[in-house]
């Protein structure tokens, strides 16, 4: 009888590499990125309002600051979107199509972001 | 085209009528779902994009959103909607290890860290409505250009929470009667949305409530 094939790929195995240290933990890899996602939130949080002290206090580089608060905030979301992206959701294991099919209308999305906010707030004058 | 339904395409012994293995079926539907995303890839990005624009043209605007939101409870809101991403996960390797119990318990929680969300999200609304952040345009209110761009992909993002939670019942409904006991691909579909679900919220939760 057909079945669904699943092959022993390491999602199901508890014991996890990491840094060069084995781990063995009840759910492997996937508690392992929980625990980096939970981290990640944390830092990110304290990242934001540690900066926005900082930006409240500094008023003359605020500009700055708040550039490099969202450069810092924002590399950790990719990050954190890309653990569960790979790992959660499997796309480490799939066709190299369903990266395409994700990652197309990412760019789309992203060149249109560039277009719009190269357009001045108050519109073109002639 | 007969159109097939997800009990047709979840019993491994139909997939074989149409010369299609299970395999490929399986991989087929996969793809449905992610061409799926992908296109809510775009319409969360032009939400997104709404958001980003205000708070580069009105940081003053937003600066003061945020003293009112504060971050505790949306915190906590995410770490419950990460723990539920976690918990589908594990349901899907508790059934492919043969383990339907665990993999009921595991749905189970799912469901329950989205309801949880959902009323951490009331909550939140019920703040902001008190404090004038309204979806209302009101040229008297400093919040006018605020609230559609907050709320559009704060709410459209909680209508697929709950969009997620009832599809979770139904998987639970499903797998109590072992419909996803040799097959559990439609566990990985729920499990598919639910994690993409979960990555908009890093995102939303970055860009509207950090930055």
């Amino acid at each position: 009888m057909a079945q669904a094939t699943h092959q022993d790929d390491g999602h199901h195995n508890n014991t996890v590499t990491l840094l060069g240290r084995q781990i063995t933990v009840e759910g492997g890899i996937y508690t392992v990125v929980f625990v980096a996602l939970a981290i990640l939130t944390v830092i990110e949080v304290v990242s934001a309002e540690g900066l926005k002290g900082a930006i409240h206090d500094a008023p003359d580089a605020a500009a700055t600051l708040q550039a490099i608060k969202a450069a810092i905030l924002l590399v950790i979301a990719v990050i954190k979107s890309t653990l569960v992206i790979w790992f959660y959701m499997h796309l480490r294991d799939e066709k190299p199509l369903l990266a395409v099919v994700l990652l197309l209308p990412l760019l789309i999305a992203g060149l249109s972001i560039l277009y719009l906010l190269a357009i001045p707030p108050g519109g073109y004058s002639l | 085209m007969a159109q097939l339904t997800a009990d047709q395409l979840s019993a491994p012994a139909q997939a074989d009528h149409g010369h299609m293995s299970v395999e490929d079926s399986n991989n087929n539907l996969k793809l449905g779902v992610w061409l799926y995303l992908a296109s809510e890839v775009v319409i969360f990005s032009i939400m997104i994009v709404g958001y980003v624009l205000l708070r580069i043209n009105e940081p003053d605007v937003v600066a003061q959103a945020h003293e009112k939101l504060g971050v505790g409870l949306v915190t906590a809101n995410t770490f419950v909607l990460l723990a539920s991403s976690f918990f589908m996960v594990m349901g899907l390797r508790a059934m492919q290890r043969g383990n339907r119990a665990g993999m009921l318990r595991w749905i189970g929680l799912t469901a329950l860290g989205g309801i949880v969300f959902l009323c951490g999200q009331y909550i939140e609304y019920s703040e902001l409505s008190h404090l004038g952040i309204v979806l209302g345009y009101d040229l008297e209110s400093q919040w006018s250009t605020l609230g559609m761009r907050f709320y559009a992909p704060t709410f459209f993002h909680g209508a697929h929470v709950f969009v997620g939670v009832l599809w979770a019942l139904e998987v639970l409904r499903r797998g109590a009667k072992g419909r996803y006991d040799r097959n559990p691909i439609g566990i990985e579909m729920f499990g598919l949305y639910w994690h993409f679900v979960d990555v908009v919220w890093i995102m939303l939760f970055t860009l509207i409530y950090l930055v």
